[in-house]
């Protein structure tokens, strides 16, 4: 029957027939090589090409430059700890780093950045969308843009997927005007998702009939009345099948238990594990948070430990995805909402300090091993390469390759995809 | 003499017949015919020699009223004594019956509540108690200005009328956010845009008329009272100037204003004479002159036509699934109205019947237009059955709301509860019962009692529906939206799956009763699709029985489930 409703839109990105055609050779048979085993070759070849995806390690509660990326050892600002060297001569880092110090020639620094902002929800709206929180209007975070604009139609597991120490399930806030549909799946504390297991009401047999039924009702339907949401509407069910028999993939101790032990005993390192089982998997933007970071006490014994773990985690998935071929075409960034002040306060903390801070870049579209601007030498204002979220966003957008000033039309309102006021830094790009 | 005589009477009849359907719409200026009927000359008149879809059949009628005027499908019984009943006027007489029962005023309410907070978590002021002022304001068929005078007035110092501050008090008063939902809302512009400059795309939206609507509530706060619930308060002094981002130097300023009217003058007061109650700890000031106080009235007179052609447009959006102008906030030169002057009918006729909301709603459901097949005839080409076009109805994804109510109402949920309810409250004292049924009136009452006491039961199992086919907080209601977690759910949560198990007074006990398969089916399909099978979809049921086997519980389950996961459910065709 002729579709005579909006045939351009998004919905349509692959036809109903191609993607059904896969379907039904791939339907119950479990595979635990990506989700290309299900589609046709040639789609498979067109979707692998366009698959850039992103990780992001969200260090919460604002991670200390001065206790990673931006050391000021010997000053008054610095603290107890040493910098060492890295793998790229001329760089140092903090010595609470030495894993990722032997990789650093895979990553590159910003230590320029100076986002004025000094509140954790505004500081995290902002690092998250590019933008500075304004009343009114809501923009879409990394991750649902990613689910968006990289993401593939025919990839049944979700495009945006965010391993938090605690909590799970969805709130769909981050999607802003994307809608519900490119909101993140929260896998609290690494947890699978619900509901992808045969409900205890239906047996197999059971199973097989009703989704059988359901189709058959669904074609019927179709033959009369058929638009790109009903059609979005019945592909959803056929994605949330492969779903659940992928669910596998939500299992990090199926890794090798080397493996498992490699990452370390803690929940940080299960969940990198389980970011790399994700990304093999196929899955767009996986963001994974470690907490917690808001050191305004006992600043040093607390990020000695929350780094440790970090450096551990870290080290090894960049190790990993490098050598399996996947960094080229995944970028991977280290932020916080803010990082720490230079002075000391009287409990041995830092505080909230957007003036002069870092973050750490990898993989896809960024050039390695470089650093890109300095602050002074007791880290209270960047001297050099001064740059703020918007810059930051857009180096993004253009190092997986999306044009950040391209114009959305979200229901008639104009929106570019990037802040206006932003550039990307053209100096990371490689 | 008894020729002329029946001659005389028959003329007599024929003409009173002929001004009793010309007393509808009759006006100073001449206007003759209903305005469902002028509504579709205006529709059809552009649809001049194209193919139309035929009236939809009373199936597909049943079901879309249904879900339109009382927000959820009708249950078997309702369905098959409409489907059977062979009166000419049911259509109409349907249409009267859901709008005076009180499921109209709950679906009312849904719409709106949705509309004007936006799924926003509560701050200061409960859902339940701004959900009752909706509720209570469409029963009564509040006139809609007076509801949106009763909203933009509301400042939560009155205890008795804290829900009506929901929408200033949950958006924390926030200046900007609410110019932007005030002009969407109510004037069908969203001046986001507009803030930093003139808007770069749309030469009808001016920084001047944002910060014209943002000078009411410039000046305006939240403060506690000093029984500590939070209320909308105002300084007497502050003013609003403005710069474009690309003229930074030219400074402009504006006092309150709506678009392009007349500024909101600003008396001269003497100073020390600012305050009828000036600001101080816990004291919530109470400024000489309000610029907030302006609003109400002026947003709602007849001077600001956008006012009336927004909400014009909005409920024929709720009826026919898309707006005249089209996204419903944006309504501008550059995007013209579909019918221009269908919009300017309605918009002139909901004025003039002091905007009464019943009355629109009854129009627009009596039109063809409403009442059109969804199926586009085969031989439409892809320009007719565009949407726009009108000339074949829209499907319409069903809300979160309308989902969870309607699966209850299939699985036979509501009907139990409202038998318990109506047991509870008005049955088990005779006497009492006696009373409650005396007369219309009583019967009205009793029959908004129960519905709001089996609401208040059920209410809770609509949540994990909202939160998964709902949109985000704060932002427009897109019900259309798909996504595999939504699947999930539908599919793999016992939730639906218990609902359609068989239980007392539920479709599963029922069906289980029904030994032959043909009744079966029939039930089945009228509870949940609202209409019979065909003869091969009874045959299909007859199989999928003999398959399953013994285990009949099993089968209700299997394939009530498949019924309402199709897509046919989903939506509102």
């Amino acid at each position: 029957m002729k579709c005579s409703y909006a045939c351009g839109s998004d919905d349509h990105l692959l036809s109903r027939r191609r993607f059904l055609g896969g379907l039904a050779a791939g339907v119950g048979v479990a595979s635990q090589f990506g989700f290309s085993k299900f589609v046709q070759p040639s789609i498979a070849t067109e979707l692998q090409n366009q698959a850039k995806q992103i990780l992001v390690i969200w260090l919460a509660g604002g991670a200390s430059q001065l206790e990673t990326w931006d050391p000021k050892p010997g000053t008054e600002t610095g603290g107890p700890f040493r910098s060492i060297d890295t793998s790229v001569p001329g760089t140092r880092i903090s010595e609470l780093l030495p894993k990722t110090a032997r990789l650093m020639h895979h990553i590159s620094l910003v230590r320029g950045i100076n986002t004025k902002e000094n509140d954790h929800a505004k500081g995290q709206y902002m690092m998250h969308t590019g933008r500075p929180e304004m009343p009114g209007v809501a923009h879409p975070h990394f991750g649902s843009m990613a689910a968006k604009y990289l993401g593939s139609e025919a990839n049944p597991l979700p495009g945006y997927i965010h391993i938090t120490p605690g909590g799970g399930g969805r709130t769909g806030t981050e999607s802003a005007y994307l809608g519900p549909k490119y909101a993140a799946l929260y896998l609290g504390n690494g947890q699978p998702p619900s509901h992808t297991t045969r409900p205890g009401l239906v047996d197999e047999k059971g199973e097989t009939l009703r989704h059988d039924l359901r189709r058959r009702m669904n074609d019927r339907f179709a033959s009369r009345r058929r638009t790109a949401e009903t059609e979005a509407y019945t592909t959803t069910y056929e994605q949330a099948l492969q779903l659940m028999t992928r669910r596998e993939v939500f299992d990090v101790t199926k890794e090798s238990v080397q493996d498992q032990e490699r990452y370390g005993n803690h929940d940080f390192g299960r969940h990198c594990l389980l970011a790399r089982r994700l990304l093999e998997s196929g899955v767009t933007y996986v963001q994974v948070s470690h907490s917690n970071y808001d050191t305004h006490n006992e600043n040093f014994t607390f990020h000695l430990e929350q780094v440790g773990e970090f450096d551990q985690g870290y080290s090894n998935l960049i190790d990993d995805l490098a050598a399996r071929g996947l960094l080229k075409h995944t970028l991977v960034v280290v932020m916080s909402e803010f990082g720490r002040t230079p002075q000391i306060n009287y409990l041995y903390g830092r505080d909230h300090w957007g003036t002069a801070w870092s973050i750490a870049l990898a993989g896809c579209g960024i050039k390695s091993g470089i650093v890109h601007g300095r602050t002074n030498a007791k880290g209270t204002e960047v001297t050099d390469g001064e740059v703020n979220a918007g810059h930051l966003y857009h180096t993004y957008l253009r190092a997986v390759g999306l044009n950040p000033t391209e114009d959305l039309d979200v229901d008639g309102r104009i929106i570019q995809l990037g802040d206006p006021a932003g550039a990307a830094i053209k100096e990371l790009l490689a | 003499m008894r020729e002329h005589h029946s001659k005389f009477v028959t003329i007599f009849v024929g003409w009173f017949f002929i001004a009793g359907f010309a007393m509808d719409g009759v006006a100073e200026d001449g206007r003759t015919k209903p305005l469902h009927e002028r509504i579709d000359r205006e529709i059809e008149a552009k649809l001049e020699g194209q193919v139309i879809a035929p009236a939809a059949g009373d199936a597909e009628f049943l079901r879309r009223v249904w879900l339109d005027l009382a927000g959820m499908i009708p249950t078997a019984e309702d369905a098959r004594d409409f489907l059977d009943d062979p009166s000419a006027y049911k259509r109409t007489a349907l249409i009267d019956r859901l709008l005076s029962r009180p499921s109209f005023a709950r679906r009312m309410q849904t719409v709106f509540d949705v509309m004007l907070m936006e799924r926003r978590t509560d701050q200061h002021v409960p859902a339940a108690e701004w959900r009752e002022f909706l509720r209570s304001a469409f029963a009564r068929n509040l006139p809609y200005d007076q509801l949106v005078r009763e909203i933009l007035t509301a400042d939560g110092t009155d205890p008795t009328r804290r829900g009506a501050a929901k929408f200033f008090l949950d958006r924390e008063g926030q200046p900007n956010l609410l110019t932007r939902d005030v002009g969407r809302l109510f004037l069908g512009r969203d001046l986001q845009c507009a803030q930093c400059h003139d808007h770069p795309l749309i030469s009808d939206f001016k920084q001047a008329h944002y910060y014209g609507l943002f000078a009411f509530f410039n000046r305006s706060y939240l403060v506690a009272d000093d029984r500590g619930a939070m209320t909308f308060a105002e300084k007497a002094d502050g003013d609003v100037s403005f710069s474009s981002v690309f003229k930074k130097k030219i400074v402009h300023t504006t006092r309150p204003r709506i678009i392009e009217g007349p500024e909101v003058p600003e008396p001269v007061v003497p100073k020390g004479q600012e305050y009828r109650l000036a600001p101080g700890e816990k004291i919530r000031a109470i400024p000489l002159h309000s610029r907030r106080e302006h609003l109400p009235e002026r947003i709602t007179s007849p001077d600001v036509p956008e006012f009336s052609r927004t909400i014009a447009n909005r409920l024929w959006a709720m009826m026919m699934g898309r707006g005249i102008v089209h996204p419903l906030d944006m309504d501008h030169g550059d995007n013209p109205p579909t019918h221009p002057e269908l919009l300017d009918l309605l918009t002139k006729e909901f004025a003039h019947e002091q905007f009464n909301v019943k009355t629109l709603i009854r129009e627009i459901a009596l039109t063809r237009a409403y009442q059109r097949s969804s199926e586009p005839p085969p031989s439409q080409s892809p320009s007719e059955s565009n949407p726009e076009a009108l000339a074949v109805a829209l499907l319409k994804p069903m809300t979160p709301e309308q989902i969870a109510w309607s699966l209850m109402q299939a699985a036979g949920i509501v009907t139990r509860q409202q038998k318990e309810v109506e047991h509870q409250l008005f049955e088990v004292d005779t006497k009492f019962r006696d009373i409650t049924t005396l007369d219309e009136k009583r019967q009205a009452l009793r029959a908004e009692s129960v519905e709001k006491t089996v609401y208040e039961r059920l209410q809770g199992n609509v949540q994990p529906f909202t939160a998964r086919f709902g949109s985000a907080a704060g932002q427009a209601e897109n019900p259309g939206q798909s996504n595999v977690d939504q699947a999930l759910f539908l599919a793999n949560d016992n939730l639906v799956l218990q609902w359609f198990s068989p239980g007392t007074g539920t479709l599963g006990e029922r069906l289980l009763a029904k030994k032959e398969a043909s009744e079966f089916a029939e039930e089945l399909y009228l509870s949940i699709l609202s209409r019979r099978p065909t003869a091969s979809e009874r045959d299909e049921v007859a199989r999928y029985l003999g398959e399953r086997g013994t285990d009949r519980a099993q089968a209700i389950r299997e394939f009530a489930w498949a019924l309402a996961a199709s897509t046919e459910f989903r939506f509102n065709h």
